[in-house]
């Protein structure tokens, strides 16, 4: 498969995309709006940055998987991987808040 | 190109009148909800961010996407999806910038923004902007309603013996009238719970046809394998085809269209209003893009990838010249059963009408707030008192759901000739979305950012966009990373990218030359024809963008006069308008978030984490806005005198409906008692005897 059928829009998307969500989080932090000292902040840090690893997971899972270099029953196992991840430490960040 | 009539039984048709039915009445039931405007149009500030959630899904799976995403499915496999997953990137910008402000600032509308960050001018502008942009989404989504029912309905019918035939703009003018009906009578919370269980619906009968399909074509590995690699992958080609690349469609869905969906979609910030506060906006704004879009990418384009998958092993039964848009119809047709095709068909076509109410109620929130009461200030026809007023503008809020609804009929003919809704989709976003995202994104996120700027992004922005569409080959080429130009329906996608840059070097150039308009200005002031002058640069600039309007003369001197444009409203804004920076900003801006939820609160936040109570109610008179703890509950809450409170019914299934927010009046010593007034009863529906549950906000 041709390069920019493959891995030129990934690269595209998670480049630029990944500069303006970086950004994103820096202006907000540095306009004081986004407060890591607040712990509830804290944790919607962990979201944010989660969730852009679980986008750019799924596309490159997706992609492999298309190629035929991973099995497509391996997208959706480590996908529900991620979350299992994704919940257990989000109740552990509350929970922590809440101690 | 293969087109279809008369798809699905008697039976179908009995499921579907019987689904719509069941929808209008649930709608209506939770009409009762509606009091005021605040209701009518918020749902009074209330909600859980699962329900929200729930409610959104309707709204963003509902807006023509099972018609538009099968297409592309079925043109091009599982990149159908690229537009549901690329929404993250600006989620921080949302949640920590936009979100909060528009809660802390109560703004009702996006105008309304504009006039408290900038000028009643900039909100003059922005209102006409925002009534395009809704009314042309209407638009769209009426075209794929007539779309997808079009396929179910025969080509003409006999009455009295005349045969009329059945037209796409015939179909969609007796959908508009039934769209109308609940959301004029029910508002925004009949829209809310009726999306509730429509968003259950979607996902449900988008996952029943996958499974169906799947079943039909003997398996899963049998569906992977029967698709060519590259309708495997899950995005495009990064430069081609012109109707469907990557590039393209990440400046239009990812760029254009995820800020203007999250940034200016007035019906899904009305959603994110009623939630009932900021932190709960951003639960449901993070469970939706997070987990709901990617199950709903594969609810809405699987029928495209099952079709393509049916087209390759029995091209007999789905020719690959299915017309693309009906490709979803004639799927489902073929793999569900007589009642459970008229199930999904109903399915899909209610949720299309979910789309569509959300955004004719988030229009009909614009006219009365950015038209209806500046107009009303302006005669001084506000002699009255807020009750009778507010039932007058209740009433005009029916009427103007009832006039949206048809221009909104009207609008579908600016698209109608596109070969796919997904196209026209985008040709949409990419035009008019660039001013108002560049507007909004800097008011919010740049301090300095002045209403010369913003105006002139407007105007000046505008004017160079329109000279793009009309010179794409010359202007819009530069940015087209490749992409092949289309003659008849030139760069759909790409001209976002020039679009949104225009708007934003308009804006940045403008914002950073403030002092040198200041001077100019200081130097007209200091002149004794003062007003002469700036009557001329007025006439001058009224002259220059008829030029651009109206495409008068040649490129060279359109291109002189759009320049022309750029220099001169920011002169003339910065000389009329009254603009102080400080006073402006404070709590409109990403920076004095702080500041904005002292004023929301009227005083310090007290951001210590208390825990909620459950009490029950002790009916007493006194102030509405006030209600009564004991002191031990209130040192539970970590609650001070004059906090705001949140009461709500302790069943969390009602999600928040029947609830009401206050504020901490002085102790008692009753444990486990709230002291209420008889009206915050009638207003949270609560019942005597129901334990209710309250938390500390802010």
């Amino acid at each position: 498969m041709d390069f920019t059928h493959t891995w030129l829009p990934f690269i595209y998307l998670y480049g630029l995309g990944g500069i303006l969500f970086v950004a994103g989080i820096i202006i907000t932090i540095k306009s004081g709006s986004f407060d890591l000292n607040r712990h509830a902040h804290k944790k919607w840090m962990w979201i944010l940055l989660f969730g852009f690893v679980w986008y750019l997971m799924m596309h490159a899972l997706m992609t492999w998987a298309a190629l035929d270099i991973i099995p497509v029953y391996t997208v959706p196992i480590v996908l529900l991987g991620l979350v299992a991840i994704f919940i257990i430490v989000t109740l552990k960040l509350r929970r922590v808040g809440d101690a | 190109m293969q087109t279809f009539h008369n798809i699905g039984t008697t039976t179908d048709w009995i499921v579907m009148v019987v689904y719509f039915i069941a929808i209008m009445l649930f709608g209506s039931y939770f009409g009762r909800y509606t009091k005021n405007t605040s209701d009518f149009f918020f749902g009074g500030r209330r909600f859980s961010w699962w329900l929200i959630t729930m409610s959104i899904v309707a709204t963003g799976v509902g807006s023509h996407s099972f018609v538009k995403y099968s297409a592309k499915g079925f043109e091009h496999g599982i990149s159908s999806t690229m537009t549901y997953l690329n929404d993250w990137f600006f989620i921080p910008f949302f949640m920590f910038g936009w979100l909060p402000i528009i809660v802390y600032s109560k703004i009702r509308s996006i105008p309304e923004y504009f006039e408290k960050r900038f000028s009643p001018s900039a909100r003059f502008l922005a209102t006409i902007l925002l009534l395009l942009y809704m009314i042309g989404y209407i638009g769209i989504g009426f075209l794929t309603l007539g779309k997808a029912v079009i396929p179910m309905l025969p080509e003409a019918f006999t009455v009295l013996g005349m045969t009329l035939p059945i037209t796409l703009m015939g179909a969609i003018i007796v959908i508009a009238v039934i769209t109308g009906i609940y959301i004029t009578f029910g508002g925004q919370t009949a829209v809310i719970f009726t999306d509730l269980l429509q968003g259950f619906i979607l996902l449900f009968a988008g996952l029943l046809l996958f499974f169906f399909g799947i079943t039909y074509l003997g398996g899963f590995d049998m569906f992977w394998n029967l698709l060519p690699t590259e309708w495997k992958l899950p995005m495009a080609d990064f430069n081609q085809p012109a109707n469907f690349n990557f590039v393209g469609i990440f400046w239009q869905d990812a760029i254009a269209g995820s800020i203007g969906f999250l940034f200016m979609n007035q019906g899904l910030i009305m959603r994110f209003m009623a939630c009932k506060n900021v932190n709960e906006g951003r639960k449901a704004a993070a469970v939706n893009i997070l987990f709901v879009l990617p199950i709903s990418a594969i609810v809405v384009g699987n029928a495209g990838w099952i079709g393509k998958a049916i087209s390759v092993v029995s091209p007999d039964i789905v020719s690959p010249s299915v017309s693309p848009d009906q490709i979803f119809v004639v799927v489902a047709n073929i793999i569900a059963s007589p009642g459970m095709f008229g199930f999904i068909m109903a399915a899909l076509t209610a949720a299309l009408m979910s789309t569509v109410d959300t955004l004719i109620n988030a229009t009909a929130a614009i006219f009365i707030n950015d038209v209806y009461r500046p107009v009303q200030q302006f005669v001084k026809r506000n002699v009255m008192t807020d009750s009778d007023r507010d039932k007058k503008e209740l009433r005009a809020a029916r009427y103007a759901s009832i006039g949206v609804t048809a221009l909104g009929v009207l609008a579908v003919l600016a698209f109608k000739n596109f070969p796919t809704v997904y196209e026209a989709h985008g040709y949409f976003h990419s035009t008019l979305t660039p001013p108002l995202v560049v507007g909004i994104f800097l008011g919010v996120f740049w301090k300095r950012f002045t209403p010369a700027a913003v105006i002139t992004t407007f105007v000046g922005g505008v004017a160079l966009m329109i000279l793009g569409a009309r010179y794409p080959g010359l202007l819009i080429a530069p940015f087209d990373h490749g992409i092949e130009m289309n003659p008849d329906h030139p760069y759909s996608y790409i001209r976002a990218l020039y679009n949104t840059l225009v708007c934003m070097g308009a804006a940045v150039l403008v914002t950073i030359t403030t002092q040198w308009q200041r001077n100019i200005c200081s130097m007209i002031r200091e002149n004794q024809n003062q007003k002469l002058i700036m009557r001329i640069l007025v006439t001058i600039i009224l002259l220059v963008y008829s030029v651009v309007l109206f495409n008068i003369l040649g490129l060279t001197v359109q291109i002189a006069s759009a320049i022309g444009v750029l220099i001169l409203v920011p002169i003339t804004v910065t000389y009329y308008v009254k603009y102080d920076e400080k006073v402006n900003t404070n709590g409109l801006t990403a920076g004095s978030i702080n500041i904005a939820r002292n004023l929301f609160k009227g005083g310090e936040p007290n951001d210590q984490e208390g825990e909620t109570v459950f009490v029950q109610l002790k009916q007493v008179d006194g102030e509405d806005s006030v209600v009564q703890f004991s002191t031990k509950d209130m040192a539970i809450m970590k609650a001070e005198i004059g906090d705001l409170v949140y009461i709500s019914d302790k069943r969390k299934w009602m999600g928040g409906l029947k609830s009401i927010h206050a504020v901490f009046g002085q102790p008692h010593d009753e444990e486990g008692m709230v002291y209420i007034t008889p009206d915050q009863i009638k207003h949270g529906m609560f019942v005597d005897g129901k334990m209710l549950e309250a938390e500390k906000e802010m």
